[in-house]
């Protein structure tokens, strides 16, 4: 089945699904998959740290990346995942064009990210970050896949 | 000749609602009356439906239920109702896909929504006055893309060459077709005798340093606008390919948790808006 992730959203899937994200701009995309079990989910998180509107996080922690990620490990590890075996991908995190440091929201969201996984012991297999395309993602569940498109081109991530 | 071509183009392009123009005339004269306004929106069947349903939506979070043109005026103030209607309009010609842009229909219509709600919120958050058109300018920003459109997806080759040198999206534009969407836009809004404040604020909206005036109102569209594309709502083909102006940050004395709080109600604001308008 194909599950379409918003903004501001996580999806989790089992062998057979695809789960889908649009128009990654300043946002991360965080792709997390066991082989094993074969679940994987995908958050779309917005921006970095929830204390900036603490009652938008509790009705929706998957808006920022600092409540999200948590978000989407628990849900895997509920789901069967075991955190030895993940495979966890990166995408998004773009900037506007210029050195505005106000409009870094993008790279806020990756620092952030690296701060969680570097405190729990965990290592991106792979990313493609920053810059200023808006990327689609298909992540393959089955396989573990991650499809990147970014203006017209597709390739594995 | 491309910006020939474009020239006829904006020439042809369909004409604002009558009703939608005079209301704008209406709300700028003083001494207007409500009878006024309720003559006017009777002209157009529907019109005044969706104006209580506007009045309605969970965006303006009137506690009580709106039943008539005299209720909405009273509790929205006569400048915001207007601008409701002029959207109600908009949303007939910019809920269409663009070509070039790579924007799915719809799409191009939630992000001028969403910008006109950023812009608002901004406004609030930086608690700056801005104008009462700053809604509208908003949402009609990037009505020039409705003709560039397919003058982009046809020159692709070429924008991305200049693209690939380093060139912002709208500078691309202007490169290789003469003209830009921000140009195009403000040249449709002034054949519509929009008001001028609108029109100077869709021109300059990628460059508000070239404005030869200040004005806060365009200062928060620029920002709402980048924002918007930001958290991806109408981010297509030109993805983040544009500068933020430094100056206009500084103007505004702007912050990061500006933006992000902003950021984080946005998508909350566009969905109670646009409940509200979809088209009928």
């Amino acid at each position: 089945m194909n599950i379409t992730v918003s903004v501001g959203d996580m999806k989790t899937g089992r062998n057979g699904d695809i789960l889908v994200t649009h128009a990654l701009g300043s946002c991360l995309g965080l792709m997390v998959f066991d082989p094993l079990s074969k679940v994987g989910g995908l958050l779309h998180a917005m921006l970095p740290l929830s204390s900036i509107n603490p009652e938008k996080a509790r009705g929706n922690p998957a808006m920022f990346v600092d409540t999200g990620v948590p978000l989407l490990f628990k849900s895997l590890y509920e789901m069967g995942a075991v955190k030895e075996r993940l495979i966890v991908k990166a995408a998004g995190c773009g900037n506007p064009m210029g050195k505005n440091e106000i409009f870094k929201i993008g790279e806020r969201n990756y620092t952030v990210l690296k701060k969680l996984l570097w405190k729990n012991n965990i290592l991106l297999k792979a990313e493609n970050v920053g810059g200023t395309a808006s990327r689609t993602i298909h992540f393959e569940v089955q396989t573990g896949g991650v499809l990147l498109s970014c203006n017209g081109a597709r390739g594995p991530l | 000749m491309r910006i020939e071509q474009i020239s006829r183009m904006i020439k042809a392009f369909p004409a604002m609602p009558g009703a939608a123009l005079q209301l704008l005339t209406l709300a700028n004269a003083p001494g207007t009356t409500v009878q006024q306004i309720e003559a006017v929106l009777r002209q157009e069947p529907g019109l005044t439906a969706n104006l209580l349903k506007l009045a309605n939506s969970a965006y303006f979070g009137i506690p009580s239920q709106v039943g008539s043109v005299r209720q909405a005026v009273l509790l929205l103030g006569l400048k915001r109702m207007v601008q409701m209607v002029v959207a109600a309009c908009a949303s007939a010609i910019m809920d269409r896909g663009v070509p070039g842009y790579d924007l799915p229909a719809g799409e191009l219509w939630r992000h001028s929504l969403a910008v006109s709600v950023a812009a608002r919120g901004l406004a609030g958050e930086l608690k700056i006055q801005a104008a009462d058109e700053i809604f509208t300018a908003g949402l009609l920003h990037d009505v020039g893309k409705l003709v560039l459109g397919q003058f982009v997806q046809e020159d692709h080759a070429q924008i991305d060459s200049a693209l690939a040198q380093g060139m912002s999206f709208e500078a691309a534009e202007a490169a290789v077709l003469g003209i830009d969407h921000a140009a195009i836009g403000a040249q449709v809004l002034a054949q519509w005798s929009l008001p001028e404040k609108i029109v100077h604020a869709v021109r300059w909206h990628h460059a508000p340093e070239s404005y030869s005036r200040i004005d806060t109102l365009l200062d928060v569209v620029h920002v709402a606008n980048m924002l918007c594309l930001m958290i991806g709502i109408g981010v297509g083909r030109e993805g983040l390919l544009h500068e933020p102006s430094p100056l206009v940050t500084r103007r505004l004395g702007l912050k990061p948790a500006h933006l992000e709080k902003v950021a984080s109600q946005t998508l909350q604001w566009v969905s109670d808006l646009s409940q509200a308008l979809t088209v009928a």
